[in-house]
């Protein structure tokens, strides 16, 4: 039960993203990231992230601009994602991938802009809304 | 989530004001220069809320200020002013943007866009052939690290050293190309290894390459002083600082984090994070983002440099020599210490442009001597399949605007709107009716940047112009596009 959506907005793109646990929500925020721009051709690279934070918020942002950095630095694409998260705030992920020509908008950055880490409605899990800089 | 208009007051036929106590935390009021069409625009989306929030950064002086291509950002909205007090006030990356020293570059030929109609398509395709575009990709031009900080610290200039372009072509930018704050050991190791490899490449996203047709001269004497005349064959350039500047940005937004807790700033938006001028922290962004600027503007002059040969190439096998000068450079996303005077005194300020564009008036030191005269040329690329203008600045944009005036159309549609209402074929098929060549990296790049995901041009170059803040000299029908 994760998952991912597009919002509306006018100039970048926004993400609706929610998990069971947090590490669904971090995975599904990623999936929903790369999504936009692409898939990977084969998956035969691995990247290790280890990760901390000041709050949860700034270790979601810090985790998805680690990716685009990655990205860039190798030329990569990714689209499979292991993450652990331990609380005040710690992250160990894994993203595999590989070399791609990506797709569309150029995803420049992840942005705090009105971002918040909150409670599904309905049952258990994390929801979160994030704005890129495209 | 629509801002009610009923809020703003009219100061005058084409500029608005929120008051300062439309809530608790504005220091200063904000203003727009817009009409009543484009207030309603504004309105339906976050913009007018998100420039309001601007007016709560600490030290911020006059009012935040949003020109008539505003549209909705994240933080900061796009299309945006706000001067900072440089010994009170603050920096923040948010009001600059990822995209460090965005900016437009307008180049003119020799020749008449009639002569070129017979081999366009080789003109399109030697600029595309010539400069990288797409997400991430890497140039030719690849630079030790020592080299790097060279050109971080020397722009354009360092860019002509090493032999891309020539002594006149950094007479003819904002700041020749260099911005004197730059320290190359401010900018993080990972952003040097994200974008470094980038120089002479023009990215995706919004970036372009446009060969473009002088269609209406509308000021003589401010075209005559640009060296701009009717049915002038000219290129644009529009580009930025590549993933360096991106990473330089997320570094700052990452570390001021913490700064906002220390000075207890409350602030509605933590992408408007800042941090003091008068610190260590505000000192390295100022550093950092100057060197990304710096890298921005060897970017374009070395991309200058490639089209200029590659023009050659396609007018010696026709027994032509086409020549390339640049008009003018303009920096959209980037912050600089200006003097302007606020209620009649003299101040140092920080004046953060977001999505808009240094518009000095004549007679300013600022300004090339060739154009000292009639004032900055101010250069406003609309879409690709529609046109773009060339402004002058005015005494009133310096004395009103913080000498500042818009930077293109502005968005209307979202990307996700555009891919839903256009197919890349609709596209390419619209523009081709309209005599337009293009090479695109992707098609879905080319429908997000399609013309109907944007405002109307012309409608925003008359609200400046009725506004006085800049007036027409030109006009630009695109002729080739190259997207990324």
């Amino acid at each position: 039960m994760r998952g991912y959506e597009e919002l509306q907005h006018t100039a970048d793109v926004a993400l609706r993203v929610w998990g069971r646990t947090l590490p669904e929500l971090f995975v599904a925020a990623a999936e929903g990231m790369f999504a936009l721009m692409g898939a990977p051709e084969r998956l035969d690279s691995e990247r290790e992230l280890e990760l901390e934070a000041e709050d949860l918020e700034a270790l979601l942002v810090d985790w998805l601009n680690e990716l685009i950095y990655l990205r860039d630095r190798y030329q990569e694409l990714y689209s499979s994602f292991d993450v652990q998260v331990w609380p005040s705030w710690r992250l160990h992920g894994v993203a595999r991938g590989g070399k791609a020509k990506p797709q569309g908008a150029l995803i420049k950055a992840a942005t705090y802009h009105g971002l918040a880490i909150g409670r599904l409605e309905e049952g258990e899990g994390f929801v979160a809304e994030i704005v890129f800089d495209t | 989530m629509a801002f009610d208009l009923g809020v703003l007051r009219k100061l005058d036929e084409y500029l608005f004001e929120i008051p300062a106590s439309y809530n608790a935390g504005m220091r200063v009021p904000a203003r727009i220069y817009a009409d009543r069409e484009i207030l309603e625009m504004a309105a339906r989306d976050r913009s007018l809320e998100q420039l309001a929030n601007v007016a709560w950064l600490p030290g911020i002086v006059g009012f935040a200020l949003a020109l008539p291509d505003i549209h909705e950002g994240y933080g900061f909205p796009i299309g945006g002013v706000a001067a900072t007090d440089m010994k009170q006030g603050v920096i923040s990356p948010g009001g600059v943007g990822y995209d460090i020293n965005c900016g437009v570059r307008l180049l003119a030929t020799n020749i008449d866009a009639a002569q070129a109609r017979p081999f366009l398509q080789a003109l399109v395709d030697a600029a595309a052939d010539a400069i990288p575009a797409g997400v991430g990709r890497g140039g030719d031009v690849r630079l030790r690290r020592e080299r790097l900080d060279d050109a971080l610290e020397g722009g354009a200039e360092w860019a002509v050293q090493a032999g891309f372009g020539r002594r006149e072509d950094t007479e003819h930018c904002e700041e020749n190309g260099r911005m004197p704050w730059a320290r190359a050991g401010a900018v993080s190791s990972r952003a040097k290894e994200r974008g470094g490899d980038q120089l002479g490449t023009l990215g995706a996203g919004n970036h372009f390459i446009e060969i473009d047709e002088v269609l209406e001269i509308y000021d003589e004497e401010a075209a005559n002083a640009y060296g701009l005349r009717k049915g002038q064959l000219v290129a644009q350039i529009h580009s930025g600082s590549r993933g360096l500047g991106h990473q330089v940005c997320t570094d700052y937004v990452q570390r001021f984090q913490s700064v906002v807790k220390r000075e207890g700033y409350r602030l509605p938006d933590r992408e408007l994070v800042c941090a003091p001028l008068a610190s260590q922290e505000g000192q390295d962004y100022l550093a950092a983002m100057s060197a990304a600027a710096n890298f921005a503007w060897a970017n374009r002059q070395v991309m200058t440099e490639f089209m200029r040969r590659g023009f050659e190439k396609v007018g010696a096998a026709r027994g032509l020599r086409i020549e390339l000068f640049v008009v003018y450079d303009v920096a959209h996303n980037v912050a600089k210490v200006e003097r302007h005077t606020v209620n009649g005194r003299s101040l140092e300020l920080c004046v953060h442009r977001k999505g808009a564009t240094r518009a000095f008036p004549p007679g300013h030191s600022a300004i090339p001597a060739a154009y000292r005269a009639v004032g900055q040329p101010v250069l406003v690329p609309g879409d690709m399949g529609t046109g773009s203008y060339v402004l002058r600045a005015t005494e009133k944009a310096m004395r009103e605007a913080f000498g500042s005036c818009c930077h293109g159309a502005g968005r209307a549609l979202s990307r996700a709107g555009a891919r839903r209402e256009m197919t890349a074929e609709e596209v390419r098929a619209t523009l081709a009716e309209q005599g337009i060549a293009v090479r695109a990296g992707s098609a879905k790049g080319l429908i997000e940047e399609a013309p109907g995901a944007y405002k109307d041009i012309h409608h925003v170059v008359e609200v400046v112009h009725g506004a006085g803040i800049a007036t027409k000299v030109a006009y630009l029908r695109p002729l080739g596009v190259v997207k990324g």
